[in-house]
């Protein structure tokens, strides 16, 4: 027992110093590695990818400082800090992974975890970027529903020096809400003109009525206000199946059963009656001692 | 005199048994009609997060504070048309406890006290040991609900089994019943017993806690009335949770607050419920422990059921 509670404290203590640890060591042949996967545009794209769906929820968008607030934090990837490791220390620390940072060698491929640090090095002060985000553009956009023939037909436009001209070939989001947030039903292109039409799909789930919010939006290249379209009559009717069934449970005293009811009341009535008879009974002994 | 002895005993026996009787029933009805009154100018007011706040009685509404009947009214009805299910996916479990904490925090239990807990596992002497949160199981078929002698835990229409400690007795049966362990009972005074004084009761989170009686795991159904996350999803630092609705069959993922569709992850994950043997028809589902997202920390048990 003692040696087991010892044994738990070194582990406990490691850990604690290891998580404490500024530096993360990386083995010599590690850190020497090269990148196999070319540092070209397709593949610092699909490192975005991979980033946005694996790495944002912690390290937050780059050079956004919008990272989750850990111990240790997460290190935005435009940070000194994250640029200072090499091609294959950073490999190495997206493949292993170290307290709070999960392992990635048992979720994502080896190639596609070359083409996270990639994207890592598209930030990086020593290599050319290949991905430039221009600073968001102000856009509008305009939704509406047609009902009859289940398609959202959205007009898209944006900001050129002042002035709004139509938006071709970008995409556009379309979900709809629910409890806790929107999902996606898919995506869009707009044509030459700025506009694009959605078609809703058969499967859609709305409210008990089969009303849908439907929410359109923009991606982060632009700022747009997102447009909400309230209670479309498109979707599906929601099932809202009845959990409390007469004859299983019931949780409220309207629900209860008449049987059941009649049953309690005649078995607690006769308890006390019953209780009742007996002090009459003492009651009647007692007259009968005294005469 | 000493011929009269039993029969006086009986005599005082029965006396004492109907005063009992009526001083019994009498105290139940009061008991039900009892509502915490404050004079003071101030209110304690437990806040969504769990923490205690002194705010001014004037700069109240009375409707954001429902009286204690109303408050076990609508506790017992639910949000209607909803079905709450609750996804966990074992791979992304990394014993961090955070679940655990802000659940504590939330529902005032003592550190001993769990409506969720992480389990290490192991299912078998060469399979691999993995971390399993475990919070109540919220059955559609509760065996907990109907070995209640007096109608105090219930199931409501959104799916969520409640606790009602205004009628709690203490009998513990239900404890005895839940094949999960998910119930706790309160052998000692609640945590922080003295701060929430005079805190109106609320059925859904039960809390303020009172010695004596039994507290569960609630899918924090005051949250979900305020369209939040329960306190464990929003918690998690490591996506570890899916919450949503059944009905319109989609889940959001407390970590990263992605939406997907319910029916989709849980076919694609090959899903699995605890104890599906029993009938008990749990609203918890779970991924399983495949390609972990963090290595095991934990000491190997070689002992395992």
């Amino acid at each position: 027992m003692n040696r087991k509670i010892s044994f738990l404290t070194i582990v406990t203590l490691f850990l604690s110093v290891q998580a404490n640890a500024q530096d993360w060591p990386v083995p010599a042949d590690q850190n020497n590695r090269v990148n196999p996967q070319e540092y070209n545009l397709a593949n610092v794209n699909k490192g975005k990818d991979l980033y946005l769906k694996n790495c944002k929820s912690c390290h937050g968008d780059p050079g956004k400082n919008n990272a989750l607030p850990l111990v240790p934090p997460p290190v935005d990837v435009t940070s000194d800090k994250m640029q200072k490791n090499t091609e294959g220390g950073l490999y190495y620390k997206i493949t292993n992974g170290r307290g709070a940072m999960p392992q990635f060698k048992t979720t994502i491929s080896d190639d596609d975890r070359w083409k996270i640090v990639n994207y890592i090095s598209n930030f990086s002060p020593k290599k050319q970027p290949l991905l430039v985000d221009a600073p968001p553009v102000k856009a509008k956009l305009l939704a509406s529903v047609n009902e009859r023939e289940r398609k959202v037909e959205v007009f898209a436009e944006s900001e050129n020096n002042g002035i709004f001209t139509k938006l071709p070939n970008t995409p556009i989001t379309v979900s709809t809400k629910k409890a806790f947030g929107n999902i996606e039903m898919g995506k869009v292109l707009t044509d030459e003109n700025g506009r694009a039409e959605f078609v809703i799909p058969e499967t859609v789930i709305g409210d008990e009525q089969g009303n849908v919010n439907i929410v359109v939006s923009l991606d982060d290249n632009y700022i747009a206000d997102i447009v909400t379209l309230d209670k479309a009559k498109v979707g599906q009717l929601k099932p809202t199946p009845k959990l409390i069934q007469k004859g299983i449970l019931w949780s409220t005293n309207e629900n209860i059963q008449i049987w059941l009811l009649f049953s309690y009341i005649a078995a607690a009535g006769g308890a006390w009656l019953t209780i009742g008879y007996i002090v009459f009974q003492i009651a009647k002994i007692k007259r009968l001692s005294k005469e | 005199m000493e011929r009269n002895t039993r029969r006086n005993f009986m005599k005082k026996l029965g006396a004492s048994m109907g005063v009992a009787g009526v001083l019994g029933s009498s105290g139940l009805f009061s008991s039900c009609a009892k509502v915490e009154t404050n004079t003071s100018g101030k209110i304690t007011l437990l806040t969504s997060d769990g923490e205690l706040v002194e705010v001014e009685k004037a700069l109240l509404k009375p409707a954001d504070i429902p009286s204690l009947p109303e408050n076990q009214k609508r506790g017992r009805l639910g949000l209607s048309g909803r079905s709450w299910v609750m996804v966990i996916d074992l791979s992304k479990c990394r014993n961090a406890r955070e679940c655990m904490k802000a659940c504590q925090n939330h529902h005032q239990l003592r550190p001993e006290q769990h409506h969720i807990n992480v389990l290490q596992m192991q299912d078998a002497e060469h399979t691999a040991p993995y971390y399993m949160p475990k919070p109540c199981q919220q059955c559609d078929n509760p065996p907990c609900t109907k070995v209640c002698p007096v109608n105090a835990t219930f199931k409501r229409d959104d799916g969520i089994v409640l606790i009602d400690n205004e009628r709690c007795i203490g009998c513990r049966f239900c404890i005895a019943a839940c094949p999960y362990s998910a119930r706790v009972f309160n052998w000692f005074e609640p945590r922080d017993a003295e701060k929430y004084e005079g805190v109106t009761y609320n059925i859904e989170a039960n809390v303020p806690q009172k010695k004596g009686t039994i507290s569960k795991c609630l899918f924090s159904a005051d949250r979900l009335r305020d369209s939040k996350l329960p306190s464990c999803v929003s918690a998690c630092p490591n996506g570890v949770y899916w919450f949503g609705d059944r009905n319109e069959d989609a889940v959001t993922n407390g970590t990263t607050k992605e939406t997907v569709s319910f029916s989709e992850l849980i076919e694609k994950n090959a899903a699995y419920t605890l104890m599906e043997e029993l009938g008990t028809k749990p609203r918890v589902y779970y991924l399983p422990p495949k390609d972990r997202a963090f290595p095991f920390q934990g000491q190997n048990n070689t002992h395992h059921s």
